[in-house]
C-alpha cells in the first residue's frame, strides 16, 4: 500500500531546527492494521500527517501505491487523499453546527456524488456504526464515544481504503474506547488498511503490527502472531 | 512606563501593517466626517456672534398656513407693516428695525452699476454695532443720507473720502453718502444667505422708500419677499418666550384676516438662526442632519474597528498567554491594548485633519463660506475625541483578550460568537443596504442629469447670447435701434426680444376660456411676449398657420384694442381642446382682465412643443404674442463659428445704444447652468457620500470576515481533511462571508428602485426605469464585497489543516 524510504521531516522555527522524523523507513501492506507508539513528542503525529498527505516530508521518498508522492503539490496530494484516506482524530473534530448525518455527508460532498446516493450511503454507514437513531442530533448532544463513532463513519463513508487514526481513544473512557477499537477491527477485517497512533498498549494489541518511535527514529517493529 | 506601552503598540501595529492601515483609514473617514459636521455646525451657529448685542437680537419669521399651499411651511420674513406695531405696542423692546431689499441701477459720476440696497429703519444702527470708518450713527437720520460699505466706497470712489458725495438710483433719485462702514465678516447672515448673495452694501433710510419706489412699507401687508428682515433688540432682562407672547398679541390684534389665512403665526428666532432660515423653510434641518450623520458615521467606524481588532486579537491569544506567564497583570494588558487603539486613533486623527485641510478650502470655494480649523480653540475637542474614540473602540477587544485564560477567551467568544456574529452581520447588512442604495441612486441621478442636459440642447444655448434688463422705460424706445445695430455685427445671425428666455423658472399664466363672458371653465396657459424673430432665433418649427409679423397690425397687442393675434404651442392647442393644430387656427380664447376688460386672443399659428422652462419641467401650454415695452430680454443668435471676440463687439454696440446702462449679458447656457448646477452639485455630494458609505461598509465587512475566519479555522481544517480543494474552500468562504451583502443587495435595490421612481417623478422628461443601473450598483456592491473578503478566504484556504486541528 505504502512505503516510506529515508523519510525525514524537520521543522525550522526561528533558527531552531527540530527534527521530528529522522530517516524513517516503513512499509505498510494493503489490509494491515498498524499501531504507532512512542513517548510524547517522538513524532507520531508528524508521521501520521505525512502518511495522510496533510504534510510533506523534508526529504526522502513516500510511495503511495507505487507512486512517489513526496514532491507532490498540496492540490495533487488533496486529490489522492480524498480518494483513499479517511481520518479519525483524538478530539473527534466534528462540526458543531451540523447534524450527525450532515457531518458524515460532508465527506461525500467533495466527491461529485449525487444527493440521493449520498443519503443512501450515509444511512448505510450510520447503521453500520450504530448511530442511525441519532442522525438528526447535533454533536454536542452526543457522548464522546458516540461522537467518535460519527467520526469513524465519516472516515469510511467515502469507501476509503485506508484510515488514519491519531489517538482515537485518547478522549474516551475504557468502555467507549473498547467500542471504537472493536469497530476499527471490524473495518480492518472488511479490508480497510488502518494506521493508528495510540498510547495504550491494550489498544495497540488490536493491531497486527506495532511500530515504536523514539526521537524520530523507528526503534522496534513487533508483529503479533495471531492465529 | 507609558512610553514603553507606546513603543510596544507601535511595534505591534507595524507587525500587522494591513490591519493597521485599514483601521487607520476607516477611523479617519469616520473622524473626518464627524469633525466636519462639528466644524460646519459651529460655523453656522457662530454667525453674527461678533455683534455686541448678538444674544439680544431676534428676527421674525412667518409660519405659513397649510392651506396656503406654497410648498414651504415657513418663510424667513414677516410683512413690513408688522414693525411699526412692535414699536407702538411693545414699549419694552430696546429697538426695532426692518430691512427691505431692492436692486437698482446706481450711477456714480459717469459709471453705472447694478447693486442691491437695503432700505432700513435708522434703529438698525442701535441694534448692530457697525464699525464706522467715516461718519457715525446719525447717518440715516435724514431722508437722503445713506451708508455704504468699505468695498463699495472703494469701488465707487476709489481711495478718497466719499462722505458728501452723491449717487443716483435709476437715473432719478440723488442720495448723499453720510457714512462708510467696514465690511461685515463673511460669517454673518447679511452675507451668507443660501438662495442669494446680497452682502450689506448700501443702507438707505426707510422713509425714503415710498418716494423712490412707491412701496409703502409701514402699511404693506402684501409683500413677503425672502430676504426682508425685521430685527428686534431686547433688553437683557427679557427673553425670546416673552417676545413671542407679545408678538402673538400683535398677530391677534393687527393681522388682516386675509393674511391670517396665509400666515398662521409669527415666530421669534434668535439672530443665531438667521443664516440657516432657508433649511427651516424647506423643513430640512440640514445642519443637525450633517452633525448627526457625522456621529453615526464615526460610531460605525468605531464598531468596525472593534470588530477587526477583536478578530485580530484572537489571533494574538498566544502572545497574550505568554505575556501572562511572564507576569503581566490584567490591568497592564488592558492598558497595552487600549494604548494600541489610542495610537491607531491618534494616527487616524492626524489623517482626518490632513484630509480636512484639503477638503475645507474646496468646500469654502464652492459655498462661499470661510470655515477653518482653529487648532488652538479646537485642541481640547480634538484630544477628547481621540481619547473617547480610542478607548471606546479599544476596550472590547482588550476585554476579550485579557480575560483569565486566553484559550478560554477564545472558546468563549467562539461560543458567544454566534449571536454576536449575527448582530455584526446585520449591522454590515444595513451598512451595505444603505451604501448600495445610495450608489444606485447616484447612477440614476447621474443618468437623469444627463438626460436633462441632453434635452436642453433642443435650444442652441451655446449660440444664443442674452441681454437682460432692457425693460426700463427709458430703454424701450431704442429697442429697434439695438436690433439693427446688433444685426450689423458680423457672426450675428438673428435677434429677438422676449419677456422670458428658455430655462428661466418663471411662470406667468392666464386663465383662458373659449367662451366669451363665461369664465367658469378655464385652462391655465403660460404667457410669453415675443417678437417675430423668436421662432427663428430659438429654432422652433411651426406646425400650423403662420408666424406673427410686425407688418400685420393685429399681431401686436395694444391695450386700447382688447384683441391680438397669438401663437400657441401644441400643448396649448391640446389644453384648449383642439383635436389638431390645424383645428386651432383662427379660433379664439378670452382672458378676463377685470377692470381692464376682456381680451380676445386669436390663434394664427401653432409652434411645435419646445420645453421653454426646461430642466425638470414638463412642456407647459404656452401662448405668445407681441407687445411693445413688455420685453425684458434680447437674445442674439450667433453663427456656430463665431469667435469669442464677438461678445466684445456686442458690448461695444450696447454702449453705443445705451451709454447710461451697464450691459447684463450672458450666454443662454449660463442661465441653464444656474439651475442645472443645483442638480449637478446634488449628484456630486451624493457620489462622495456613496463612496464614503461603501468604503466604510467594506471595512466593516473586512472586519467581520476576519472575525468569522478566525472562528471557522477548525471547520475549514476538517473540510480540507475530508477532501475539499482550496478553490472549493475559497468559493464557500467568499460566498458565506458575503452573505450579509447578499441579503443587503436585493433590499437595497428595491429601496433604490422605489426612491428613484419617486425622484424621477420630479422630472417631466425622464429616463426609463433604470433596471440596468440598479443591477449595476448591486453588482458593484457584490464585487466590492468579494474583493474585500477574498484575502481572508484565500488565507484560510491556504493554511494547512493540521494547524487548525493541532491544538484540540
Ligand atoms: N508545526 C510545528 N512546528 C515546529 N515543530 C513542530 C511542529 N509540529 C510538531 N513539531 C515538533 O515535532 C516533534 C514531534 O511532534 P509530534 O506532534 O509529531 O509528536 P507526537 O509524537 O505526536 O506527540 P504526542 O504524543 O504528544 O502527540 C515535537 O518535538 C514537536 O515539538
Ligand atoms: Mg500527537
Amino acid at each position: 500500500m505504502l512505503k516510506l524510504q529515508d523519510l525525514t521531516k524537520a521543522y525550522r522555527t526561528d533558527e531552531v531546527e527540530t527534527v521530528a522524523l529522522n530517516n524513517v523507513n516503513i512499509e505498510i501492506e494493503t489490509g494491515e492494521f498498524v499501531a504507532i507508539m512512542g513517548p510524547s513528542g517522538c513524532g507520531k503525529s508528524t508521521l501520521l500527517n505525512i502518511i495522510g498527505m496533510l504534510d510533506t516530508p523534508s526529504s526522502g521518498h513516500y510511495f503511495f501505491k507505487d507512486e512517489d508522492v513526496a514532491g507532490y503539490s498540496e492540490s495533487q496530494l488533496g486529490v489522492i487523499r480524498k480518494q483513499h484516506i479517511g481520518f479519525i482524530f483524538q478530539s473527534f473534530n466534528l462540526i458543531d453546527e451540523l447534524t450527525v448525518a450532515e457531518n458524515i455527508e460532508l465527506a461525500l460532498l467533495y466527491h461529485d456524488i449525487p444527493a440521493a446516493e449520498r443519503r443512501e450511503r450515509v444511512a448505510a454507514v450510520m447503521d453500520k456504526v450504530g448511530i442511525a437513531h441519532r442522525a438528526k442530533h447535533m454533536p454536542s448532544q452526543l457522548s464522546g464515544g458516540q461522537q467518535q463513532r460519527v467520526a469513524v463513519a465519516r472516515a469510511v463513508v467515502g469507501n476509503q481504503s485506508m484510515i488514519l487514526a491519531d489517538e482515537p481513544t485518547g478522549n474516551l473512557d475504557t468502555a467507549h474506547g473498547q467500542e471504537v477499537m472493536e469497530m476499527l477491527q471490524k473495518l480492518n477485517e472488511e479490508g480497510t488498511t488502518i494506521v493508528m497512533v495510540t498510547h495504550s498498549p491494550s489498544h495497540a494489541d488490536y493491531a497486527r503490527r506495532t511500530i515504536n518511535l523514539l526521537d524520530g527514529h523507528v526503534v522496534t517493529e513487533s508483529m503479533r502472531s495471531k492465529i | 512606563m507609558f512610553s514603553n506601552y507606546v513603543k510596544i503598540a507601535i511595534r505591534s501595529i507595524l507587525k500587522n501593517k494591513l490591519y493597521a492601515i485599514i483601521n487607520v483609514l476607516g477611523l479617519s473617514v469616520g473622524l473626518a466626517i464627524y469633525l466636519f459636521g462639528g466644524l460646519l455646525s459651529d460655523y453656522e451657529y457662530s454667525h453674527d456672534s461678533f455683534f455686541k448685542n448678538f444674544d439680544r437680537i431676534y428676527t421674525l419669521r412667518g409660519n405659513v398656513s397649510p392651506q396656503a399651499n406654497i410648498g414651504v411651511s415657513q418663510i424667513d420674513t414677516v410683512q413690513s407693516a408688522v414693525g411699526p406695531f412692535i414699536k407702538s405696542d411693545i414699549p419694552d423692546v430696546d429697538a426695532v428695525a426692518r430691512t427691505i431689499l431692492r436692486e437698482f441701477l446706481i450711477t456714480v459720476g459717469e459709471d453705472n452699476y447694478y447693486q442691491s440696497v437695503r432700505f432700513t429703519d435708522p434703529e438698525l444702527l442701535k441694534i448692530f454695532d457697525f464699525d464706522f470708518i467715516h461718519g457715525d450713527e446719525t447717518a440715516l437720520d435724514g431722508s437722503n443720507g445713506i451708508i455704504i460699505s468699505e468695498t463699495l466706497a472703494q469701488k465707487y470712489f476709489g481711495n478718497e473720502n466719499p462722505v458728501g458725495q452723491s449717487i443716483t438710483l435709476d437715473h432719478e433719485n440723488d442720495l448723499t453718502v453720510m457714512a462708510v462702514i467696514r465690511d461685515i465678516p463673511k460669517n454673518s447672515h447679511f452675507n451668507s444667505q443660501i438662495l442669494m448673495s446680497t452682502p450689506l452694501g448700501i443702507l438707505i433710510p426707510m422713509r425714503a422708500m415710498e418716494r423712490i419706489t412707491e412701496f409703502q412699507p409701514d402699511t404693506n401687508w402684501g409683500n413677503t419677499s425672502s430676504g426682508n428682515m425685521t430685527y428686534v433688540l431686547l433688553p437683557p432682562s427679557l427673553d425670546q418666550a416673552w417676545l413671542q407672547t407679545q408678538l402673538d398679541g400683535i398677530y391677534e390684534r393687527h393681522m388682516p384676516d386675509e393674511q391670517k389665512e396665509f400666515m398662521d403665526s409669527f415666530e421669534v428666532r434668535p439672530l443665531a438662526d438667521a443664516n440657516t432660515a432657508i433649511w427651516d423653510m424647506l423643513g430640512i434641518p440640514v445642519i443637525t442632519v450633517v452633525k448627526l450623520l457625522g456621529i453615526i458615521v464615526l460610531l460605525i467606524a468605531c464598531v468596525n474597528y472593534t470588530n477587526l481588532a477583536t478578530a485580530q486579537s484572537m489571533g494574538r491569544a498566544r502572545e497574550v498567554g505568554l505575556r501572562k506567564t511572564l507576569g503581566a497583570g490584567r490591568t497592564q494588558l488592558l492598558l497595552q491594548f487600549i494604548v494600541e487603539s489610542l495610537t491607531i486613533t491618534f494616527f487616524a486623527m492626524i489623517l482626518a485633519l490632513a484630509t480636512l485641510e484639503i477638503i475645507i478650502p474646496l468646500f469654502n470655494s464652492a459655498t462661499g463660506k470661510i470655515l477653518n480649523i482653529n487648532y488652538l480653540n479646537t485642541l481640547p475637542w480634538l484630544l477628547m475625541t481621540t481619547m473617547v474614540v480610542g478607548i471606546l473602540s479599544g476596550s472590547y477587544p482588550a476585554y476579550v483578550i485579557t480575560k483569565t485564560s486566553p484559550i478560554e477567551a477564545l472558546r468563549d467568544t467562539a461560543r458567544k460568537g454566534r449571536a454576536a456574529t449575527i448582530i455584526r452581520a446585520i449591522m454590515i447588512s444595513i451598512q451595505f443596504t444603505f451604501s448600495v442604495c445610495i450608489l444606485a441612486m447616484v447612477l440614476v441621478v447621474y443618468a437623469q442629469n444627463d438626460k436633462v442636459e441632453e434635452s436642453s440642447r433642443i435650444f442652441p444655448k451655446d449660440q444664443v447670447y442674452t441681454l437682460d434688463r432692457i425693460n426700463v422705460d427709458q430703454m424701450t424706445d431704442r429697442h429697434e435701434v439695438l436690433r439693427n445695430e446688433m444685426l450689423s455685427i458680423p457672426y450675428v445671425n438673428d435677434f429677438t426680444l422676449s419677456s422670458q428666455v428658455p430655462y428661466e423658472q418663471t411662470n406667468s399664466n392666464i386663465r383662458a376660456s373659449k367662451i366669451l363672458n363665461d369664465f367658469s371653465q378655464t385652462v391655465n396657459i403660460n404667457q410669453l411676449n415675443i417678437d417675430d424673430h423668436f421662432v427663428s432665433t430659438y429654432d422652433i418649427p411651426m406646425v400650423a398657420g403662420r408666424n406673427i409679423s410686425r407688418d400685420i397690425a393685429m399681431d401686436t397687442h395694444l391695450r386700447s384694442q382688447g384683441a391680438v393675434n397669438v401663437l400657441i404651442n401644441e400643448s396649448a392647442a391640446k389644453a384648449l381642446g383642439f383635436s389638431t393644430p390645424e383645428a386651432a387656427l383662427n379660433q379664439v380664447f378670452y382672458e378676463d382682465e377685470k377692470e381692464k376688460g376682456i381680451t380676445t386672443y386669436t390663434i394664427v399659428g401653432v409652434m411645435a412643443d419646445r420645453n421653454i422652462l426646461g430642466l425638470f419641467n414638463s412642456v407647459k401650454p404656452f401662448f405668445f404674442f407681441m407687445r411693445d415695452a413688455s420685453y425684458r430680454l434680447a437674445s442674439i443668435k450667433l453663427s456656430k463659428n463665431a469667435p469669442v471676440s464677438v461678445v466684445k463687439d456686442i458690448e461695444e454696440v450696447w454702449h453705443g445704444v445705451y451709454p447710461d446702462y451697464p450691459m447684463q449679458g450672458k450666454f443662454l447656457n449660463e442661465t441653464f447652468q444656474k439651475v442645472y448646477m443645483i442638480f449637478d452639485m446634488g449628484t456630486k455630494s451624493l457620489a462622495v457620500f456613496a463612496f464614503i458609505a461603501l468604503f466604510l461598509a467594506a471595512i466593516g465587512l473586512f472586519g467581520l470576515a476576519a472575525f468569522m475566519a478566525e472562528q471557522r479555522t477548525k471547520e475549514i481544517g476538517i473540510r480540507k481533511v475530508l477532501g475539499a480543494s482550496n478553490n472549493q474552500i475559497v468559493r464557500l468562504l467568499i460566498w458565506q462571508f458575503s452573505t450579509p451583502v447578499l441579503w443587503a443587495t436585493p433590499i437595497a435595490l428595491i429601496l433604490a428602485y422605489l426612491a428613484s421612481g419617486r425622484y424621477l417623478e420630479f422630472f417631466a422628461e425622464r429616463i426609463g426605469l433604470p433596471y440596468g443601473m440598479l443591477l449595476g450598483a448591486g453588482l458593484c456592491g457584490l464585487l466590492l464585497s468579494w474583493m474585500t473578503v477574498a484575502t481572508h478566504a484565500f488565507n484560510i484556504a491556504k493554511t494547512n489543516p493540521i494547524n487548525a486541528l493541532h491544538y484540540e
